[in-house]
């Protein structure tokens, strides 16, 4: 028997000792480079595996709402708040960003409970594959709804987050990576927490073990489904806010291999674990970064996906999923 | 009841058979009737002919596709207010080469299958992708329809030994001719001006995985290591590439002096440069691109390579394949602007000049054309014929054996981010009839 | 306008009268004769098609000609349809990445048959090679995922499907890059040669393929090892301990599977006479996944009739919808830029038709019971009254 030290020191230790090795592999720059890569994944991947648990849909349209998201950033931005550029004073800019954030985050959120409510709920009962087909078809939708709204070119999204550099361990880190680290961290454990210790986290792990079982215990299915949906889609939309941030840009069609990464990664971190999906999102982007690092940046995607393939054939239930038996 | 109304069908629809296998076109539009100045010739069948066009024209190709269409709109509308050519009005038919959003080679050669059975179309304006081109020429080879390229650059396209592979019906036959000078001048001239006029004897090329950009890259990394200088860097990024910091962070290690954007503004070189400038060590040194890059349009154009890298645009450098000194620049800019109500894009006036070829090709045929097939062939002959030259927009044109331009001059220009209120605009520097090594 | 429409009517109730009748003969055909039937039905089917096209609304479309090189491009897709059926359809294991088969196959015949290589192997054996080669490499992905379930497969096989274009991309001293592989021959049989300007030998020898194929996985649906794939596709443990040996059984289904994506792949290299990376995207797999779903999952005639339906909407409808609404004169439509919203027409049209026929156009009668969720599983089994009253 472990003691209960041991449960919290060993993912703790594993994960620092990870990050030594990916930062002595990769050399300070890259490291950050990696670490803000590997937080918009593991947002997205969030939601992915946070759907697939609740109802086993592999949502593809998920990639998209990302998407959205960040144009809507953009939108905010630059039409009701006016903004152009760096903002240099600190509270101004923390009102600005938390604004975005929230605004986002909760319209995003409502797109996905519209679209669990018209694409995929009248589909619960229908063959396996029908909501898999209408969830690439509002993909399609969301994409050229953008598309018309705001063309096919990429469009720039104003910096307000000053791009400004602080010297450590011998690279220039941009105070931007840090907040966007810190971002997606606090939102990870916002997520862990509500899903553990809410009352509505517990409707929803409950739901996802065991449908009828929940629903029979007076757990409200479809209420809970649409929080799922609300949550995952906030996720991707606090990812749209800070890919706006942190490239400057966004385009229409930027969503589907962003979800398809999303997608790989919750697979790879055993699709349903949330903790997993995050650690998947980080580890894409360490193969993709140590790809380039090693200078064979064009094997990039075959690497990302040997690698997810080896992982599965040797642990089919991806890293952290539950190893389970012949019959699921 | 319900049975005999079928056969009904399908009787009707055996006679239609029967009446259509003669093989003569059934949609030319009768419109428009005889022109103002002259009676068309019997070739004029309807009135009207019609140039196609054949671009991608949704999805996020259509920055690249809808400006070139536009182009050739333009051509015809001016053409029509002079009364069309020798009185016969013109039309157009566009066509549309992207599936799912991506230019796809097979749709490509449908849209060809398309324009050549189309009887009342004596030209085609397209494609803009050199592999889209590859999957084409052999159809139009075929069908003898003249196709004008304002944008395709690979080499391979018309010069053996791979241009032999396409024109496989009719081998001595040219269909295909384009503007652009190829990759093979356009990849080494950019490397003569970076490794001589910007004195950079090291440079980092990234490619964006297309036809175009490889094939420029190739041909750019060659002549520079020809001419003394070190490559320290070549990547391959495809279009899906979402942050190219981490690529640019490993080439910053090696301390190039300049960059080369291998590709289009489209297909990722505007986001490298953006993403690219931001990395420490890329900061200040010159980016260099072909005229992927080089679009030509000030910053806050609609997908223009400026408006995208915005503030990161200063140190930019590129070549154009084509002559810098056209006829009237400000004239077809006016014209243009009033029309479509937005600048032109790079590809505009090169599409713009392949329609005065067509139309002007017709002319020179009209007089031995009987009808829509030897108008059809009389253009493509004129066209070919490596005698004939063409005043056009971008200048006098005229085309080698292979369909080639005859003249590849290569124009080279600069940012000016003082330019366009701050936004930035692209300044001449030289342009040269440029020869590698 | 009302003329139109009452047409427009008129013209689909004769049609579905038609259809249903035909449907019915053919049903009546199968019972006693299958493949024979199968042969007649696509005799008939290939000799209707053609004269089809020159009625109007059809008609207005495009010309009888480009139908019938539209009809041998969907007969591709229809190939591909019925082959990913048999991996999807009836051993129930999901394939996301089907297009890299499709690359293989055609990349099979670039390499064989091109200026490229040098080599000038005739079409005809290369069907069969492009066949091989695919079915090889589906054994190959196959083998590795056997322990994989479920959607842990899907993202194997659209891993896989994203690893396959881009080794043909990369790999660019065997496969020239992204230049692709040009100058492709065309097929050629008994001296008379393939032209680009006349689809109709395509055609032709499109539907013979199609016939083939279908004939062949009829009778494979209807062998041991067809029972074997539902078997294993319904309760895969349940399946192990009657007998059935899963490791075979699931291979043969990605390798038989494959083998189809192979002959369309040397299809479209020797129609196009062009291989080149762009063409296998991931697009392709999940229009192809569409086409059998749309169609009806386990059913050979459905995912057919599908994998018609999606191609003709997405590469004829769509594109000429312009010409279409121009040419019958519509005040207000004649005006939209149907091009720039095909593929949101397009994505509409998906989610409709999922919405409305979620168990696709023509459900398998044996398919649909167990592809339903547990609930409905539950609700199957008969109430206890009547079980009191057995």
């Amino acid at each position: 028997m472990r003691s209960p030290v041991w449960r919290v020191v060993r993912p703790v230790v594993t994960i620092v000792l990870a990050n030594v090795i990916a930062w002595l592999l990769l050399g300070t720059q890259q490291f950050a480079n990696f670490l803000t890569l590997g937080s918009i994944y593991a947002l997205i991947a969030l939601g992915y595996t946070m759907v697939y648990g609740i109802i086993e849909l592999i949502n593809f349209a998920h990639g998209d709402v990302f998407m959205v998201g960040s144009f809507l950033a953009l939108w905010i931005l630059t039409v009701p708040l006016g903004m152009t550029g760096a903002l240099r004073d600190p509270p101004t800019l923390i009102v600005v960003l938390a604004v975005v954030m929230a605004a986002t985050m909760a319209v995003m959120g409502a797109l996905g409970v519209f679209i669990e409510r018209f694409a995929y709920r009248p589909l619960r009962h229908a063959p396996r594959l029908a909501p898999l087909i209408t969830a690439i078809g509002v993909s399609f939708i969301l994409q050229n709804v953008v598309y018309t709204l705001f063309g096919p070119s990429p469009r720039n999204v104003p910096q307000v987050f000053p791009l400004d550099r602080f010297d450590l361990l011998g690279g220039k880190i941009s105070y931007l990576s840090v907040f966007m680290l810190v971002v997606a961290l606090g939102l990870m454990v916002a997520l862990q927490l509500f899903v553990g210790r809410t009352r509505l986290g517990r409707a929803m792990r409950s739901t996802a073990q065991d449908r009828e079982a929940a629903e029979l215990m007076g757990v409200d299915i479809n209420q809970t489904i649409a929080i799922t949906f609300f949550l995952a889609a906030a996720l991707a939309g606090s990812a749209g806010v800070i890919q706006g941030l942190y490239f400057g840009s966004t385009k229409f069609d930027l969503g589907f291999f962003a979800g398809l990464k999303a997608f790989t990664a919750a697979v790879l971190g055993g699709i349903g674990n949330t903790t997993g999906a995050a650690i998947g999102g980080f580890v894409i982007a360490f193969i993709e970064v140590f790809a380039t690092v090693l200078g064979y940046s064009r094997w990039s995607e075959v690497a990302v996906f040997t690698v997810l393939i080896l992982v599965l054939v040797f642990r089919p239930s991806g890293l952290l999923g539950q190893q389970l038996g012949e019959r699921t | 009841m319900k049975v005999t109304k079928l056969g009904a069908f399908v009787a009707s629809a055996v006679f239609v058979f029967a009446a259509c296998s003669s093989g003569t076109a059934t949609n030319a539009p009768a419109s428009g009737g005889g022109g103002s100045a002259a009676t068309p010739g019997a070739w004029c069948v309807g009135g009207t002919v019609k140039i196609g066009t054949e671009f991608p024209m949704s999805g996020g190709e259509t920055a690249n596709g809808g400006p070139a269409t536009n182009g050739v709109k333009l051509a015809i509308k001016q053409q029509n207010a002079k009364g069309g050519i020798l009185g016969c009005k013109i039309d157009i038919n566009v066509q549309d080469d992207a599936v799912a959003g991506v230019h796809d080679p097979q749709q490509g050669a449908k849209n060809i299958g398309t324009l050549a059975a189309d009887a009342a179309v004596i030209g085609v304006v397209g494609p803009y992708n050199s592999g889209v081109a590859k999957a084409e020429i052999p159809i139009s080879n075929e069908a003898g329809l003249l196709m004008c390229s304002p944008a395709n650059t690979n080499d391979g396209v018309t010069k053996p030994p791979e241009g032999d592979k396409y024109r496989t019906a009719h081998p001595d036959k040219i269909s295909y001719i384009r503007t652009a000078t190829p990759d093979s001048i356009q990849g080494p001239a950019g490397a003569d001006y970076v490794y001589k006029d910007l004195g950079a004897k090291s440079v980092y090329i990234i490619d964006d995985t297309e036809t175009f950009g490889v094939g420029v890259g190739d041909t750019f990394q060659a002549e520079f290591k020809a001419l003394g200088g070190t490559v320290v860097k070549r990547d391959s990024a495809p279009k899906s590439t979402s942050d190219y910091t981490p690529l640019f962070t490993a080439a910053a290690a090696l301390k190039p002096a300049a960059v080369y954007l291998a590709g289009t503004a489209p297909s990722g070189m505007a986001l490298a440069m953006k993403q690219g400038r931001t990395v420490p060590g890329m900061e200040t040194i010159p980016f260099f691109g072909p005229d992927g890059t080089t679009d030509l349009v000030a910053g806050g154009g609609t997908g223009a390579m400026l408006t995208t890298v915005a503030a990161a645009g200063h140190d930019l450098y590129g070549t154009v394949g084509a002559v810098h000194d056209i006829p009237d620049p400000k004239g077809f800019a006016d014209a243009y602007q009033a029309e479509f109500k937005d600048a032109p894009g790079a590809y505009s006036s090169p599409s713009y000049a392949c329609a005065q070829v067509i139309m002007q090709s017709l002319e020179k045929a009209a007089a031995t054309a009987t009808d829509l097939a030897t108008a059809r062939e009389g253009v493509r002959a004129n066209a070919t014929n490596t005698a004939n030259s063409f005043d056009t927009a971008i200048g006098k044109l005229s085309f080698d054996k292979y369909g080639d331009n005859t003249a590849p001059y290569i124009s080279y220009y600069k940012t000016d981010m003082t330019l366009a209120g701050g936004k930035g605009d692209w300044v001449f520097v030289k342009q040269v009839a440029f020869q590698p090594k | 306008m009302n003329g139109a429409g009452s047409r427009l009517r008129d013209f689909a109730s004769a049609g579905r009268a038609g259809l249903n009748r035909i449907s019915s003969r053919l049903r009546d055909l199968a019972s006693s004769h299958r493949s024979i039937a199968i042969m007649v039905g696509w005799a008939v089917i290939a000799t209707l098609l053609p004269l089809l096209v020159l009625i109007p609304p059809l008609s207005t479309f495009q010309q009888q000609k480009l139908w019938i090189d539209g009809f041998a491009n969907a007969g591709v897709f229809i190939l591909l349809a019925m082959g990913l059926n048999v991996v999807v359809g009836l051993a129930g294991l999901l394939d996301l990445g089907y297009a890299a088969f499709f690359a293989i196959g055609a990349y099979a015949y670039g390499l064989g048959a091109s200026p490229f290589t040098g080599l000038a192997i005739p079409f005809w054996p290369m069907l069969l090679v492009g066949a091989v080669v695919a079915a090889t490499f589906g054994i190959l992905l196959g083998a590795p995922t056997l322990r994989l379930r479920g959607d842990y497969l899907a993202i194997v096989t659209l891993g896989f499907g994203e690893i396959v274009p881009a080794v043909f991309l990369n790999a660019d001293k065997y496969t020239n890059g992204t230049n692709g592989i040009g100058g492709v021959l065309k097929p050629e049989l008994l001296g008379f040669r393939f032209t680009l300007g006349n689809p109709l030998p395509y055609y032709i020898a499109m539907v013979v393929v199609l016939a083939l194929t279908m004939v062949f996985l009829y009778r494979l649906q209807d062998s041991r090892l067809g029972r074997a794939w539902m078997a294993v596709r319904e309760d895969e443990l349940a399946a192990a301990s009657s007998g059935v040996n899963t490791v075979t059984t699931k291979l043969l289904a990605f390798a038989l599977g494959a083998s189809t994506a192979g002959l369309a792949g040397v299809f479209t290299a020797a129609k196009l006479t062009l291989v080149s990376p762009d063409q296998f995207s991931f697009a392709v797999s999940f229009t192809v996944l569409a086409m059998v779903v749309l169609g009806g999952m386990g059913n050979i005639w459905g995912v057919a009739v599908g994998a018609f339906v999606i191609y003709t909407i997405q590469s004829v409808l769509l594109k000429q919808l312009n010409q279409f609404f121009q040419t019958i004169n519509l005040p207000v439509l004649k005006d939209i830029d149907f091009v720039q919203y095909q593929f949101l027409l397009y994505g509409l049209a998906l989610v409709a038709m999922m919405l409305l026929r979620p168990e696709g156009l023509f459900p398998s009668s044996r398919r649909k019971r167990e592809l339903h969720e547990a609930s409905e599983e539950v609700a199957d089994v008969p109430p206890p009254t009547e079980a009191l009253d057995g």
